[in-house]
C-alpha cells in the first residue's frame, strides 16, 4: 500500500514537472527548428532564427526594455530602501498605515492599473509623457511594493544590537548606516531590485496601454508580432530573452548573494 | 567583486541612447506588419529614405482601429507622423478634430485622385490604395467557383471557412453585404445581416483578427473558402497557393485604405512629404504593382491583367456598395455587442 | 499577493521620529499618489459620471448589469480563476511537499524547474503553449498523422487552453506559498502518527493536509486573484470566443474608445478581486482567533 502511495506520489511530481517543463522545452525546439513550420527533429536544427534577432526590429525593443528596467530597479531600490528606512528604522507614526498604503497596489490587478493611468494622463493633459516616461513611472509603482517590502522585512530582521553597539562606540548616525544597515540589507535589497528588474522587464498588462508606435518595449513587440505570425523567430526572440534574464540573476546574484534568502523558502 | 566595479558601466551602457544617425529627421510611419511590411519597406519607405534623407521608423503595431484608439487616448499626439487607417477613422478623426485636413498645397499629389475616391475619405485622408472584400477560394477543394457570399454556407464547406473577428473591418463589411444580400440594407436593416452571420459561425472553425493569421489557414489547406481583401488574395495567387477569388454577384464594398497625419504629429512636413511621395504616379504603380491593390489615380500605367482585376477606375467603383463609413463608425459599439451575442455564441 | 502582510518591525533602536523621515518617504509618495492613487481615483469616478455632460450616473453600470455580455464575461473570469486556482494548487502539492521534506540532492534540481519558468516571462509560456495545443499545433498534428483523430481536437481558443496556459504562469507561486506552509508542520507529527500505526494514506488525509489548510488557501487566493488579472495569456490562448475581463476592457479602451466603460470593467474586475481577499483575510483572522481561544483554553 505504502509503496503504491510512494509510486503515485513519485509519478505525480514527474507528471508536474513534466507539464512545467514542457511548453518551454517546445519553445526551445521550435526556436532551432530548420522551417518555419514548428517542428521537432532533433537532428535537424538551425540557429538562423537567431540570427533574425540581431535586427533592428528586435534590437531597439529589447534595448529600450533593459534601459526601462534598468531605471525601474534603480529608482524603485532607492525609493523603497528610503521608505522602509523611514517606516521600520525612524518608525514614524502611522507606520503600519504608510505600510499598508505603499502596498496598496498590489491588491489592485494590473490591468486595472494600466487603464487607470492611461485614462487618468489623458484625461488631465498630460497624454505627452505616455511612451516611455509613463512606463517607467507605471512600472515603479508596480515594483516598488515588492522593493519596499523585501528592504521592510531585511530592516525588521536586521540586529538592532549592532546598530546599538556602534552607537555606543560613538559612530555617528551616517557611519553606522554606511557601514552596518546597509550592508546587512543588502542581501534583501538587491533581490527586490532583481525582482524588480524582472517585473518590469517582462511586463505586458501596464504596458500594453502606455506603449508608443516607435517605443515598443520587448514584450509587447513579441504579442504584436505572435497577431501576424507564429513563426519561429517568435521562439528565438523568448529563448534570447529568457537566456539574457538568465544572465540577469546570475549577475546580481553575483554582487548580492541573495539566493540563500530565495532557496529559505521565503517569499 | 569585480562585478561590483563593473556595474556603473553595464548602467551607463544600458541607459545610453541606442546607437543610430541622430543627425537624420526622422519620421515614424505606424502600419501593419505581415506582406504589407516587406512591400512598403521595399517599394516606398527605402525609395523615401534615398529620396529624401528623412530616416522612416516603421511600426507594425495595431490594426486601423487600435490606431485610432490612440490618437484619441493622446488627443492627437500618439508618437507616429503617419498613420495608415482606412476611410472611416479619416472621417471619424476630422470630425473629433484628430487628424490634420490634408490639402493640394502642401500634397501637390493630392490633386490627381480621383475625386469620388477622395471624398469618401473627407479632407483628412489621403487615399492611397483601393482594395476589395473578394471571395476567396482553394481551387483544389472546390469543384466550381462560388459565385455568391451565400456560396460560404454550401455544406461542403461546413468546418472550412474561418471568419474575421470584429476587431478587424472586414466582419462589419461581410455583416453589411451579407444583410443586403438577405434582404436588408447596410444601416439601418442590419438584422438579417446577423441572421446570416450567425449561420456563417456555425459554418466556420472560428476567429481570427490578423489577415496574415486568416490566410494562413487558407494557404495550408484547414480552409477552403473566407472573405480577403482582394489585393492580399493576389498576392497569394502570386505565391503559387492553389487559390482564386472572386467578387461575388451581390457586389462587394472597398476598403479605403488612406494616409493620415495626427494634429500634434511632431514631424508634419516630412510627414506630408511622404505622402506626397507614395501618391506620385512611380510610387503609386509600384504600390500597385507590388501590394496587388487598386489605385485612387487613374493615370497611372500598369498592366492591363493587374488593372483587370483591381479598382482602378471611376466605373469599378460605381459598381461597389459604399456604406456610409461615418454612420457605421457610429453603429460599431451596438454591433459590437450584438456581434457577441448573435454570431460569436453560434461559433462551435 | 494582496495577502501577505508585512512582518511585524522588530525593535530598533529607539531614535525620535524626525521631519527628515518623512522627507525620505516623500517620493515613494509621490510616485504613487501621481500613477496609482489618483489614476484609481479618477478611473473611479468616470466609471460613475456621464461621458457628455460629466453629470453623475450609474448608466455605465446598468449597462454592464443589463447587456449580458458584461456578466457573462464576469463569469467566464471567474470562472477561469476557479479552475485555475485548484488546478494550480492541486499540482502544486506534491510538488510543495516534496520540496519541504525531502533532503535528496534532487531537491535543488526539482526547485529550479519548478522555479524557472517564472522568469522566462509570459509570453514564452503562452507561446509555447499556442504552438502545442493550436488546431494545427502538436498534439493535434500528431494525433492527425496518426490518424486517431479527423478533424482538430478543440483545445485551444477555449476555457481549457486558458486554464492550462494559466495554470502555468501562476504555478509557481502556489508552489511557493504550498512549501513554506507544509515546512511549518512539524514532521514528528507525521513521525508519531506514522509509529502509532496509521498507514502513509490516513498520514497524509489526517494529519498533513489538515495542517496544511493555510498553505492551500494561499495558493488558492493567489492563483485565484493572479489569474483573474491576467491579460496575456486569455488574450493569445482565449481568442475571440473566450473573452474575459481583462480582454475586454482592453478592448473597450483599443478599440471601442469607451473609456467609461473600461472603467465599470476595472472596477468590476478589481471588487471581484477585493471580495476575494477579503474572505481570505477574514478566514485567516477568524483560523487565528480560533488558534488563540483554543490555546487559552488550554492554559
Amino acid at each position: 500500500m505504502n509503496r503504491v502511495l510512494a509510486c503515485l506520489f513519485w509519478l505525480a511530481v514527474g507528471l508536474v514537472l513534466l507539464f512545467i517543463t514542457l511548453p518551454l522545452a517546445v519553445v526551445v525546439a521550435a526556436s532551432l527548428s530548420p522551417s518555419s513550420a514548428v517542428t521537432f527533429l532533433p537532428w535537424e536544427w538551425t540557429l538562423d532564427w537567431y540570427g533574425a534577432l540581431l535586427t533592428d526590429r528586435w534590437l531597439q525593443p529589447f534595448l529600450l526594455s533593459v534601459r526601462i528596467a534598468t531605471l525601474v530597479a534603480a529608482i524603485s531600490g532607492v525609493l523603497g530602501i528610503l521608505a522602509a528606512y523611514a517606516i521600520v528604522y525612524e518608525r514614524i507614526p502611522g507606520a503600519t498605515a504608510i505600510m499598508a498604503g505603499l502596498l496598496s497596489p498590489l491588491s489592485v490587478p494590473q490591468i486595472v492599473k494600466g487603464v487607470a493611468i492611461v485614462l487618468f494622463l489623458s484625461i488631465i493633459g498630460l497624454q505627452g509623457i505616455l511612451g516611455t516616461p509613463a512606463l517607467i513611472a507605471a512600472h515603479v509603482v508596480l515594483a516598488l511594493p515588492f522593493v519596499t517590502r523585501m528592504a521592510a522585512t531585511s530592516l525588521a530582521n536586521f540586529d538592532g544590537n549592532l546598530d546599538r553597539a556602534a552607537q555606543s562606540l560613538g559612530a555617528t548616525k551616517r557611519q553606522r548606516l554606511q557601514h552596518i544597515v546597509l550592508p546587512m540589507i543588502k542581501p534583501g535589497v538587491l533581490s527586490g531590485v532583481t525582482f524588480a528588474f524582472i517585473i518590469s522587464f517582462n511586463n505586458i498588462p501596464l504596458s500594453v496601454f502606455l506603449v508608443r508606435p516607435g517605443d515598443t518595449t520587448l514584450p509587447i513587440a513579441v504579442i504584436n508580432y505572435l497577431e501576424y505570425s507564429l513563426d519561429p523567430v517568435m521562439a528565438a526572440v523568448n529563448v534570447a530573452s529568457m537566456i539574457f534574464i538568465l544572465a540577469v540573476i546570475f549577475l546580481f546574484e553575483k554582487i548580492g548573494g541573495f539566493s540563500a534568502q530565495l532557496h529559505g523558502g521565503s517569499k | 567583486m569585480n562585478v561590483n566595479r563593473c556595474l556603473p558601466l553595464c548602467l551607463v551602457l544600458a541607459l545610453g541612447e541606442a546607437p543610430g544617425p541622430a543627425f537624420a529627421e526622422t519620421l515614424i510611419v505606424n502600419s501593419y506588419g505581415g506582406p504589407y511590411e516587406s512591400i512598403i519597406e521595399e517599394r516606398i519607405i527605402k525609395p523615401f529614405e534615398e529620396k529624401s534623407g528623412i530616416d522612416v521608423v516603421y511600426d507594425a503595431v495595431g490594426s486601423a482601429a487600435q490606431d485610432y484608439a490612440k490618437i484619441k487616448a493622446t488627443k492627437g499626439n500618439p508618437g507616429f507622423d503617419v498613420g495608415v487607417m482606412t476611410a472611416s477613422q479619416s472621417l471619424q478623426g476630422c470630425k473629433e478634430g484628430l487628424l490634420e485636413k490634408l490639402d493640394a498645397a502642401a500634397i501637390p499629389n493630392l490633386g490627381k485622385l480621383a475625386p469620388r475616391l477622395s471624398e469618401v475619405a473627407g479632407p483628412c485622408g489621403a487615399v492611397h490604395e483601393v482594395q476589395y472584400m473578394s471571395l476567396l477560394y482553394r481551387t483544389d477543394k472546390l469543384t466550381s467557383p462560388p459565385t455568391s457570399w451565400s456560396s460560404l454556407l454550401a455544406p461542403e464547406l461546413k468546418g472550412k471557412i474561418i471568419l474575421p473577428t470584429f476587431q478587424n473591418i472586414m466582419a462589419v463589411f461581410l455583416l453589411e453585404i451579407m444583410s443586403v444580400a438577405r434582404g436588408g440594407d447596410m444601416i439601418d436593416n442590419v438584422g438579417p445581416g446577423f441572421t446570416a452571420m450567425a449561420e456563417l459561425a456555425r459554418q466556420s472553425i472560428g476567429f481570427e483578427q490578423s489577415s496574415a493569421i486568416l490566410e494562413s489557414y487558407i494557404k495550408d489547406g484547414t480552409v477552403w473558402a473566407m472573405p480577403f481583401w482582394n489585393g492580399r488574395a493576389q498576392l497569394l495567387i502570386d505565391q503559387g497557393v492553389p487559390v482564386d477569388y472572386v467578387r461575388p454577384k451581390e457586389g462587394t464594398i472597398p476598403l479605403i485604405a488612406t494616409l493620415n497625419v495626427p494634429v500634434g504629429a511632431e514631424n508634419k512636413q516630412a510627414a506630408m512629404a511622404f505622402i506626397d511621395f507614395f501618391l506620385e504616379k512611380s510610387r503609386q504603380e509600384a504600390w500597385v504593382t507590388g501590394y496587388k491593390v487598386g489605385s485612387a489615380r487613374i493615370d497611372i500605367d500598369i498592366p492591363d491583367d493587374a488593372r483587370k482585376r483591381q479598382i482602378t477606375t471611376e466605373a469599378d467603383l460605381k459598381s461597389l456598395k459604399l456604406p456610409d463609413l461615418a454612420r457605421v463608425a457610429d453603429k460599431l459599439g451596438e454591433w459590437g455587442e450584438r456581434w457577441e451575442r448573435d454570431v460569436v455564441s453560434q461559433a462551435k | 499577493m494582496s495577502t501577505i502582510a508585512l512582518a511585524a518591525p522588530a525593535v530598533m533602536p529607539a531614535a525620535p521620529a524626525r521631519t527628515s523621515a518623512y522627507v525620505v518617504l516623500a517620493p515613494s509618495c509621490l510616485v504613487l499618489t501621481m500613477f496609482f492613487a489618483l489614476p484609481m481615483g479618477v478611473m473611479i469616478g468616470m466609471s460613475f459620471t456621464d461621458g457628455e455632460t460629466l453629470a453623475p450616473t450609474f448608466a455605465h453600470y446598468q449597462r454592464f448589469f443589463s447587456d449580458g455580455l458584461s456578466l457573462a464575461g464576469l463569469y467566464r473570469t471567474a470562472m477561469m480563476s476557479i479552475l485555475v486556482a485548484l488546478s494550480v494548487t492541486v499540482l502544486g502539492y506534491p510538488i510543495a511537499y516534496f520540496l519541504a521534506r525531502s533532503r535528496s540532492r534532487w531537491r535543488a534540481v526539482v526547485f529550479a524547474l519548478a522555479l524557472a519558468p517564472e522568469l522566462a516571462g509570459v509570453v514564452l509560456r503562452t507561446y509555447g503553449w499556442l504552438i502545442i495545443l493550436e488546431d494545427r499545433g502538436f498534439i493535434n498534428d500528431a494525433l492527425m498523422n496518426l490518424g486517431l483523430v479527423a478533424s482538430p481536437l478543440p483545445l485551444s481558443k477555449n476555457l481549457f487552453a486558458v486554464v492550462v496556459g494559466l495554470t502555468h504562469v501562476v504555478l509557481p507561486f502556489g508552489i511557493l506559498s504550498l512549501t513554506t506552509s507544509i515546512q511549518g508542520i512539524d514532521p514528528n507529527l507525521e513521525r508519531a502518527a506514522q509509529m502509532l500505526g496509521a498507514s502513509r494514506l490516513s498520514v497524509v488525509r489526517h494529519v498533513i493536509l489538515p495542517l496544511s489548510v493555510p498553505g492551500i488557501v494561499s495558493s488558492l487566493l493567489i492563483s485565484f486573484t493572479m489569474a483573474a488579472s491576467a491579460y496575456a495569456t486569455p488574450a493569445l490562448l482565449g481568442g475571440a470566443r473566450f473573452k474575459v475581463l481583462a480582454t475586454m476592457i482592453y478592448e473597450q479602451v483599443l478599440f471601442y474608445i469607451d473609456w467609461r466603460f473600461a472603467a465599470v470593467m476595472a472596477v468590476a474586475l478589481l471588487v471581484m478581486m477585493l471580495t476575494v481577499s477579503f474572505l481570505g483575510i477574514r478566514y485567516e483572522a477568524r483560523r487565528s482567533a480560533r488558534r488563540s481561544n483554543r490555546e487559552g483554553e488550554r492554559s
